[in-house]
């Protein structure tokens, strides 16, 4: 048992089955409200009810595609962006100002005008999800170009590099590092995006079962959306984590 | 004039592929000349000139260093030399083509998503050589330099030492006849860079190469060269004195410094320095 609590791990769940099992047990014995802060046995509850219809599929499909496309677009255009202006001085004096005032303002601002422009259906969430990540991996992509390893290039240019093979040698794959570095915020910054864009205006989704939830009072359903929504961005991060490490291997070798 | 330096042109050609009989002429009149530096300046943006009025030359064959003062432009004129940066004034000649010129850095930065292998070509890779064939000689440049099992090791599997040999094979490997050094083994520990530095001797002494060697190390600088420089402080730094050193090849790092010429000029070079250092700290 001792050993056991060697772990860190084993310390961490040890601590939240304290907590959860308090919570059960409180909130049976009256001294918790149920109306704020349902027991754990009835979110669980609401999960379980939530799968055995199978209702929840379309609308976690539907959070995840706004969300993996806003993350792939987000991430192209972040990158396009970037790289045009570190490259090309008058593109970054055009994009600069821009990126900064969006970087600037919490982007999920903008998700009302999007429902106006492109609809409540999956266009509108997949727009709220790009932006937040294309304005992150701008700056990763941008500001990591201009920072670039000055020795690396003239390592390059005495070995007689030119400017496409700096290109290829040095630059894309400082770019690539930068861009995975930066992976996981991104998928973080992709599912809010999704699931905002959801809150405000939609007919399915994480994001719109929430605000569901929300108007019936539910606390039982909405934690237990919570949990869900946690669940995947977790399993999420770790994907990205293995993409990380398997395309910088040489950075984990 | 013109006739008679065509003339020991050609012989200087026929003699390249015999590093002995280069070095036994190493800095003598009949060696060709690989680069020659002449009233050059140089400054960083708008700056005051790091450097002003340098001239200096390096023959086939010939180990020529720079010492001076911290900021005295040292690494300014390699860098002038290397075509990494413009000079103000002034004009630097290379008798020999660009592409047979070698940079070893200070620092040991290799291309850290490159395997050691992979950063050794490259420079083989840049000169047309298919990927397969620049590996092969990359490995065998490699092993030449005691680097053997550690071809697919990352820049950063590998020790300082390690790493600074991966440098010295990826520029060895091309073949360089002018090799430019800016304190290549400052950052290694007394054991790795004495071993470095004495394979790299008797790589450049076998071959032939020229070098123009920057350092803080006087000692170094007198045992690696035919001619040590010494720089005034900068800025407009200059060649404030030239120093031969009579002591013959091949040499050996430790052996050399109980030549009888070895401590005498060693002295007089400290003293010169020293003079520009105080004039510098007035």
């Amino acid at each position: 048992m001792s050993a056991l609590f060697d772990k860190t791990w084993a310390r961490q769940a040890f601590a939240l089955a304290v907590l959860l099992i308090s919570w059960e047990v409180l909130g049976r014995a009256g001294l918790i409200s149920p109306f704020y802060a349902p027991p754990p046995s009835a979110i669980a509850l609401a999960l379980y009810e939530l799968f055995a219809d199978g209702s929840i599929w379309q609308h976690l499909i539907a959070t995840l595609s706004a969300a993996l496309a806003g993350l792939a677009f987000g991430l192209l255009l972040g990158a396009v962006l970037g790289f045009g202006a570190a490259m090309v001085r008058p593109v970054a004096d055009i994009i600069e100002p821009v990126m900064i005032l969006l970087n600037a303002i919490p982007r999920v601002i903008l998700a009302p005008l999007f429902i106006i422009w492109f609809g409540i259906g999956l266009g509108s969430k997949v727009a709220v999800s790009l932006v937040l990540v294309a304005v992150l991996i701008f700056f990763a992509v941008y500001s990591g170009i201009r920072e670039v390893d000055a020795r690396l290039v003239e390592r390059v240019r005495t070995l007689g590099g030119g400017r496409m093979t700096l290109l290829r040698e040095v630059y894309v794959p400082s770019v690539t590092a930068w861009i995975l570095g930066n992976l996981k915020v991104a998928v973080g910054f992709a599912f809010t995006g999704a699931v905002v864009g959801e809150f405000v205006a939609s007919s399915r989704g994480l994001g719109y079962l929430l605000s569901f939830a929300q108007s019936t009072y539910n606390a039982a359903l909405t934690i237990a959306l919570i949990v869900i929504i946690m669940g995947f961005v977790l399993i999420l991060f770790g994907l990205a984590g293995r993409v990380e490490r398997r395309l910088l291997h040489w950075r984990y070798a | 004039m013109n006739n008679m330096m065509k003339g020991n042109l050609a012989v200087a050609h026929e003699a390249f592929d015999d590093g002995r009989e280069l070095r036994a002429r190493a800095g003598s009149k009949n060696a060709r000349t690989v680069v020659s530096v002449r009233d050059l300046a140089m400054r960083y943006g708008k700056a005051e000139p790091v450097i002003e009025g340098v001239s200096l030359e390096v023959r086939e064959g010939e180990v020529v260093s720079l010492v001076g003062p911290s900021g005295s432009g040292k690494s300014t004129i390699l860098r002038a030399i290397s075509g990494l940066h413009a000079p103000l004034s002034g004009n630097v000649e290379l008798g020999i083509p660009a592409t047979e010129m070698g940079f070893l850095f200070q620092d040991d930065a290799l291309l850290p998503w490159r395997t050691a292998r992979d950063n050794v070509a490259l420079g083989l890779r840049l000169r047309g050589k298919a990927v397969g064939a620049a590996r092969e000689e990359a490995a065998d440049w490699m092993a030449r330099l005691g680097l053997k099992g550690l071809e697919l090791r990352y820049p950063r599997q590998l020790s300082g030492g390690q790493r600074k040999r991966v440098a010295l094979a990826q520029v060895l490997a091309l073949k360089p006849r002018l090799l430019l050094m800016d304190e290549p083994f400052a950052s290694l520990d007394a054991i790795v860079r004495h071993r470095v530095t004495q394979d790299l001797l008797d790589w450049v002494e076998r071959e032939g190469i020229a070098v123009l060697l920057v350092t803080h190390d006087l000692e170094e600088a007198q045992a690696l060269s035919d001619v040590v420089n010494l720089l005034s402080r900068g800025p407009r730094a200059r060649i404030s004195h030239r120093y031969p050193v009579e002591i013959p090849r091949p040499r050996d790092l430790i052996g050399v410094r109980g030549h009888p010429t070895f401590a005498p000029l060693l002295q007089r070079i400290w003293k010169d320095l020293s003079i520009e250092v105080e004039e510098a700290a007035d």
